[in-house]
């Protein structure tokens, strides 16, 4: 049905065109049956009227037909038979009616029905032999006159079917219509919609079997709406966070432009510079998450050195916190401290790192002792990390928040992003590694306990 | 003129206060909430520069407590929610403005300007009792159109006393007004700014109310 409707893409046109020619065909071919069989029983009915003529005018004697002079029979009847006859003994034609030509009307020479043809006039003729076997009776129409009877009889079929078919049309056409109205209001319904319309499609009024899809589509405007608000709050956060520091670098630059003094305006300068540093950190943060929230849970597996990373973000760490090599102490367990392979790349291994690391270091004051530990978990084949500060630590309520984008525990004097805690999330979730914090119970602060297996890694 | 500022990050709080400081203001700096309610509530401060989201107790919540101890001073949000919604929250909590970070340093405090004339029922920044004319734009007074050598500490006192025109202040809201904190005031300092001041204006514009102040008469009979 489709392979030839092809370009009809409205169900409500592919509906009516397929019932309508389906219709039209069948009755085309309801009309032909009607007319090779109405065609053959006038023909026959008309051809027993022939046989039935001859067979009376063959018990007359030869001398009774030649005085025979018929006059033609009036007209009674509009379909009434144009029947004549011709009378032959030998080849001397002895009797005819008024209207039958002097020629033949058909073959002589043999019994039954036959045609022939007459001054371009076609008969139907029946011959039959009379008593005498020398006559011949001819008894014959013309093809006109059983033509005619057969088209009036056609016309009487057709014409009731044609009236018919332009009432079922419009039959058809209302009900196609009406059946394919919940779904034209469907699609009227979510052509109007506002592009931020997350309200739900009602299902109340649609088909059922439109209903799945209405269903389904509901589940994507439920789980976009959830993605879009997701979306808008990041990137209020996002504005939110950069107004901040951008502020201060706005306020300081007008302090350092009214300045009275050059110490004033050194300090205000220096001040500047740490709010650029802030906005560059914040925005580096912002671009890690982004790439990492866009690989969408497909990283390749990839491992890196563990222990290359953890120099690396030690040296760094000592440019921002002084004294880190008093205050962070690293061990790795012996056993296992030949192949120290992280399960990620470097580049997030360091993230990761230095993340935890920097958090550790900030949050537990300036005295605050930091300690990571690399070791086999208790559970074979698995690698554990765990970072412990000697800080306040978090609650519960705080607890549970980490990792929520820009969640920064207030009244801390601290200014990070806010945005560490979902990096390292996000990353752990993207490597398969499971991440624990709870209060440490040996140093009092924040206990962070990364775990992955080994293997894998 | 004395602004509490309420500001939990370091790098905008200390800008905020060395920016009105150039723009002729004693500010003094709270970084939570509950500060920022603990210092309006003392009625000190002639205006108030308040971030929402505070340590300890919200902004929002701040104006909200220290509006139902029917404390008046005029407090200016400053904030980096720029929600419709907060703004009106803002308002409706009892703030008299509100700015979205980042902010023009002129613009701030020409609006801190504007809050306390306000608050003052004031339509012009120029305050004027009798022939004196104080301009808090250009820190200057004028007598009789003329600029008198009036400033520092004296500037302020002949501005406390001439925005509360009228009424009578005791020596202690005058020090509240005056000073922001970490200064050692000696006991006599603000007989002694009176004193320098008398000196520069025309006779009996201050009056000394005995056991209780000083006044500043909306019309001076000279």
């Amino acid at each position: 049905m489709t392979r030839w409707l092809p370009q009809v893409r409205s169900l409500q046109s592919r509906l009516l065109f397929s019932v309508m020619g389906l219709s039209v065909l069948v009755w085309l071919v309801t009309i032909l049956a009607t007319w090779s069989d109405t065609e053959h029983e006038v023909g026959e009915l008309l051809d027993a009227h022939l046989s039935q003529a001859a067979s009376l005018l063959v018990t007359l004697p030869l001398e009774e037909l030649s005085r025979l002079r018929l006059q033609e029979s009036p007209n009674l009847h509009e379909y009434q038979p144009k029947v004549v006859f011709q009378a032959w003994h030998l080849d001397e034609l002895v009797a005819k009616s008024v209207t039958a030509p002097r020629m033949p009307l058909g073959n002589r020479q043999t019994v039954g029905f036959s045609t022939g043809e007459i001054e371009g006039e076609h008969w139907r003729v029946f011959a039959a032999k009379g008593n005498d076997p020398h006559v011949m009776i001819l008894v014959g129409e013309k093809d006109v006159a059983r033509t005619d009877v057969i088209y009036a009889s056609l016309r009487s079929v057709i014409w009731p079917v044609s009236l018919a078919l332009p009432l079922m049309a419009l039959g058809v056409w209302l009900a196609v219509r009406h059946a394919v109205k919940p779904l034209k209001e469907l699609g009227q319904t979510v052509a109007h919609r506002r592009a931020d319309d997350d309200s739900p499609l009602p299902d109340g009024n649609v088909p059922s079997e439109a209903k799945p899809l209405v269903q389904e589509l509901n589940r994507l405007f439920e789980r976009s709406a959830r993605l879009l608000a997701s979306e808008r709050r990041f990137t209020a956060d996002a504005a939110h966070e950069l107004r901040t520091p951008i502020a201060a670098i706005r306020i300081q630059t007008q302090v350092a432009q009214g300045a009275q003094d050059d110490a004033e305006r050194e300090d205000a300068f220096r001040q500047t510079l740490l709010g650029c540093d802030r906005a560059a950190h914040l925005v580096d943060q912002l671009l890690q998450l982004a790439r990492l929230e866009a690989n969408g849970g497909t990283t390749e597996p990839a491992t890196s050195d563990l222990r290359a990373s953890l120099e690396r973000v030690q040296q760094e760490l000592k440019a921002t916190h002084p004294n880190t090599d008093r205050r962070l102490r690293v061990e790795v367990d012996a056993p296992i401290s030949t192949q120290l392979a992280s399960p990620m790349p470097q580049g997030l291994t360091h993230a990761v790192l230095r993340n935890l690391l920097d958090n550790a270091l900030r949050y537990s004051g300036p005295t605050g002792q930091v300690q990571l530990k690399v070791h086999s978990c208790p559970q074979q084949e698995r690698l554990c990390l765990t970072v412990e500060d000697s800080g306040p630590g978090l609650t519960e309520a705080q607890l549970a928040q980490l990792g929520e984008r820009f969640f920064r525990v207030l009244g801390s004097g601290q200014s990070g992003s806010g945005l560490g805690w979902s990096i390292v999330r996000r990353v752990a979730t993207l490597h398969h590694i499971t991440v624990d914090t709870d209060r440490s119970p040996r140093m009092g602060g924040l206990r962070v306990r990364l775990e992955w297996n080994h293997h894998r890694a | 003129m004395r602004v509490l500022l309420a500001e939990d990050d370091d790098l905008l709080g200390s800008g905020i206060r060395a920016g009105l400081k150039q723009q002729g203001f004693q500010v003094d700096w709270v970084r939570d909430g509950q500060a920022a309610e603990y210092e309006l509530a003392t009625g000190a401060y002639l205006v108030a520069v308040l971030d929402l989201g505070l340590p300890r107790q919200d902004g929002i919540q701040a104006i909200q407590a220290v509006r139902q101890q029917k404390v008046k001073t005029p407090i200016l949000v400053l904030t980096a929610r720029d929600a419709i919604s907060a703004r009106i929250e803002g308002l409706d909590a009892g703030a008299d403005d509100y700015i979205i970070k980042p902010v023009d340093l002129h613009e701030l405090a020409a609006r801190l300007r504007a809050l306390v004339r306000r608050s003052h029922g004031q339509t012009s920044n120029l305050l004027r009792v009798g022939p004196i004319e104080l301009d808090p734009l250009a820190c200057q007074v004028r007598v009789d159109g003329v600029v008198a050598d009036i400033c520092g500490r004296e500037y302020e006192l002949l501005h406390t006393l001439m925005l509360n025109a009228g009424r009578t202040l005791s020596r202690t809201q005058m020090e509240e007004r005056l000073y922001d904190w970490g200064h050692e005031i000696s006991s006599n300092a603000i007989e002694v700014h009176i004193h320098h001041l008398r000196r520069k204006l025309p006779p009996g514009t201050i009056e000394t109310v005995r056991g209780v102040g000083y006044i500043i008469h909306k019309q001076v009979a000279l």
